[in-house]
């Protein structure tokens, strides 16, 4: 009997987990997507006049849509990169040093601080009249503020990468160490170094590829994230282009009542690109094992 | 698994119709046969939310540390504050009428003319109901700077709570002369690069409408409906005008500060040498704070800058219309409106006329304490504007962005 029951069970509780799942994270999703679509449409809405297609004409020909995804791909991919190789350097180079609790601790700090205190963290240190400008006043290095070099709300983002970076090469770090132990690369490194492998080879053909193989959804998952980001670009960000956030944040809220459909055809168009990136991400390495 | 799926679709039709709700039945009050006191007598131990804007800390503490209690006190109601202004209070409301909601989260809300076109445009206002607060006696209706909205007849849809000029500001320690024509302007930008910018904000745009006034020859260019012929021509000068110097602006006019908090925060760390706001610049709070030195002084632009009141407004679906009623008559009363003008407080001139207020208030008035930084807007009524109407911000909004932000 009891092993008759057992696979019942298992059956009942992953059947549970399923619409569990379906309906706190499947069904609110559908359903504000297919309202949003509707909104894009003219169906529904306060002031909606009926089905039109005015609003995503309107989006496609300004074309300030494709170039926030543009801008937001860039900064999203350049922080990304450099937070990858950052981390990576650090940890290697770092390794032992980081098993020390203490250090390990400072490492996991930046992480229990949210976005938007980063971000004026970030302003209160590198804008023009923020703490290195003085710094750079009181030292006479500048003559006046407007001598500070354009570090936030610039026109390469440098304050939003620098923002991202802060945020996240912790969490890579974190996440190297980590993979390193479970992988035993330690061993593996050992051992190819007793096969006769030089450094270099150990580094790009042992322990660099295990490191970026195990991680790499991780690291395509955090692309989409910070591509996604909102309080960041908002605090640090120009006025355009604008990441894709802040510009679906600010149609929404425009003045111009008839033109809020606009705001929700930009969250449908940028819906679709990443639920096809994520598609593409993760179906056809399905059987693969993910850190 | 059929059946789930089935359970699963039924929950979703559920969710999507909940979502797309009809309006249901708003309750009204039956104003025209309740007196006032049979009104506020229901209104005791109530809870009104005030959705308002929050940005200021003068303003903040006059709201939670003067009229919360005092109401709490006097007619036992309980205000709440919320923080969110023009977007959001329209958001909730589009939100709300969506869903069909009848019984809204908030009662009384902080406006201005392109709000109060926003909601008007929405049905999302209760009212009239000025008209029945005993305190609005006090208010002067005739005057247009109070009656009308940004062109639109106020109609007693909301009450005045204060009324202020637009007007510039500067450190007179560093800018002895500061521009007060487009013509000064250029000239200023291009000796002083990097040091002026405009807000993209209510506060940028109403400074353009000032520009779009001067270009226009008189300050009365902009006043009466909106007229597309006018916008267009007038609009080109004003663009024409920005592009070829927004090289010398703040960040040599790539980018644009998103509000005025910020432009302030600029001024005072010296990186803007010249900024601008409502409430007659709205600088004794700064200056008083510590935030500008107290060489920065306000001053008038020479073709005028726009004046207009500032409103409070009852929603359609507020669950507590009588006791937000008492509020506001509470507000306008000239008690909090004397409290409000006193430059320690949030040295907001008074929506009342003096004129009418009881004589001991009168005496009180004329003790208040007068600005020491800020022009007072008796300094400013020979370069005042009206607010045109509300298209005009509303194409400006959009404008500005395309024909200079993306430019």
């Amino acid at each position: 009997m009891k092993i008759l029951e057992r696979p019942l069970l298992k059956n009942k509780t992953s059947a549970t987990g399923i619409l569990l799942f379906i309906v706190l994270g499947v069904l609110p999703f559908a359903a504000a997507f297919i309202y949003a679509l509707l909104y894009s449409f003219g169906l529904v809405g306060v002031i909606s006049s009926g089905f039109t297609t005015e609003f995503w004409v309107s989006v496609i020909k300004t074309g300030s849509f494709f170039k926030s995804l543009g801008y937001s791909a860039a900064i999203a991919g350049i922080a990304v990169f450099l937070s990858v190789v950052i981390a990576l350097w650090l940890t290697l180079k770092f390794k032992s040093a980081l098993e020390n609790k203490f250090i390990l601790m400072m490492v996991y700090m930046p992480l229990a601080i949210p976005g938007l205190a980063t971000a004026f963290f970030i302003i209160q240190l590198l804008a023009k009249g923020g703490f290195l400008s003085r710094i750079s006043y009181a030292s006479r290095l500048i003559n006046e503020s407007n001598e500070f070099p354009d570090l936030v709300n610039d026109n390469l983002a440098l304050g939003i990468i620098l923002a991202f970076l802060t945020m996240i090469i912790p969490f890579f770090m974190l996440l190297f160490l980590n993979v390193y132990k479970n992988e035993r690369i330690e061993d593996l490194r050992i051992l190819a170094y007793s096969l006769g492998a030089t450094s270099r080879q150990v580094r790009n053909k042992v322990v660099l590829p295990i490191l970026l193989k195990k991680t790499r959804v991780l690291i395509a998952l955090y692309f989409i994230f910070l591509l996604g980001s909102y309080e960041v670009p908002l605090i640090l960000g120009q006025e355009s282009p604008q990441m894709i956030s802040v510009l679906v944040i600010q149609e929404l809220k425009q003045y111009d009542l008839d033109k809020i459909p606009e705001g929700y055809v930009v969250a449908v168009m940028y819906t679709i690109i990443v639920a096809i990136a994520a598609v593409f991400l993760f179906l056809p390495r399905k059987r693969e094992q993910y850190v | 698994m059929t059946k789930l799926i089935q359970y699963l679709t039924l929950l979703f039709l559920a969710l999507l119709s909940a979502s797309c709700g009809s309006d249901t039945k708003r309750t009204t009050l039956d104003l025209e046969n309740t007196d006032w006191e049979t009104l506020v007598d229901s209104t005791s131990g109530k809870t009104v939310n005030f959705m308002m804007w929050q940005g200021s800390p003068v303003i903040n503490e006059y709201i939670n540390n003067y009229v919360v209690p005092t109401v709490k006190e006097r007619y036992g109601i309980n205000l709440q504050i919320s923080g969110g202004q023009g977007p959001e209070i329209v958001q909730l409301v589009i939100g709300e009428k969506q869903a069909g909601i009848a019984q809204g989260q908030v009662d009384m809300v902080w406006i201005n003319g392109e709000t109060f076109f926003q909601l008007r445009k929405l049905d999302g206002l209760w009212g009239p109901f000025v008209d029945k607060l005993p305190n609005s006696k006090y208010i002067n209706f005739e005057d247009p700077f109070i009656s009308v909205d940004f062109q639109q007849p106020v109609n007693y849809m909301e009450s005045p709570w204060s009324i202020s000029q637009f007007a510039l500001f500067t450190d007179t320690l560093h800018v002895a002369n500061p521009p007060k024509n487009l013509e000064e302007l250029e000239r200023f930008v291009k000796e002083n690069p990097g040091t002026f910018t405009i807000s993209n904000d209510f506060t940028g745009m109403t400074l353009l409408k000032s520009f779009m006034a001067e270009l226009g020859g008189s300050p009365k260019s902009l006043d009466g409906k909106f007229d597309q012929e006018k916008y267009d021509r007038l609009s080109a000068k004003l663009w024409d005008f920005i592009n070829r110097n927004k090289k010398y602006f703040w960040k040599s006019g790539e980018t644009f500060p998103k509000e005025q908090t910020k432009m302030k925060q600029l001024f005072a760390s010296g990186e803007l040498k010249i900024a601008y706001g409502y409430g007659e610049g709205g600088i004794e709070e700064n200056v008083r704070s510590g935030l500008f030195p107290n060489t920065v002084k306000g001053y008038a632009w020479d073709n005028g800058t726009i004046k207009n009141s500032n409103y409070l407004g009852i929603l359609q679906n507020a669950p507590q219309k009588a006791a937000a009623m008492q509020v506001i008559n509470f507000l306008i009363s000239p008690e909090a409106q004397l409290k409000k003008a006193s430059p320690e407080s949030m040295n907001a001139n008074m929506v009342l006329d003096i004129d009418r207020l009881p004589e001991a208030y009168q005496k009180l008035y004329a003790k208040t304490k007068t600005r020491k930084y800020g022009p007072s807007m008796d300094d400013l009524k020979e370069h005042v504007i009206q607010e045109p109407a509300p298209e005009y911000m509303i194409k400006l909004y959009e404008d500005f962005r395309t024909a200079v932000i993306e430019k």
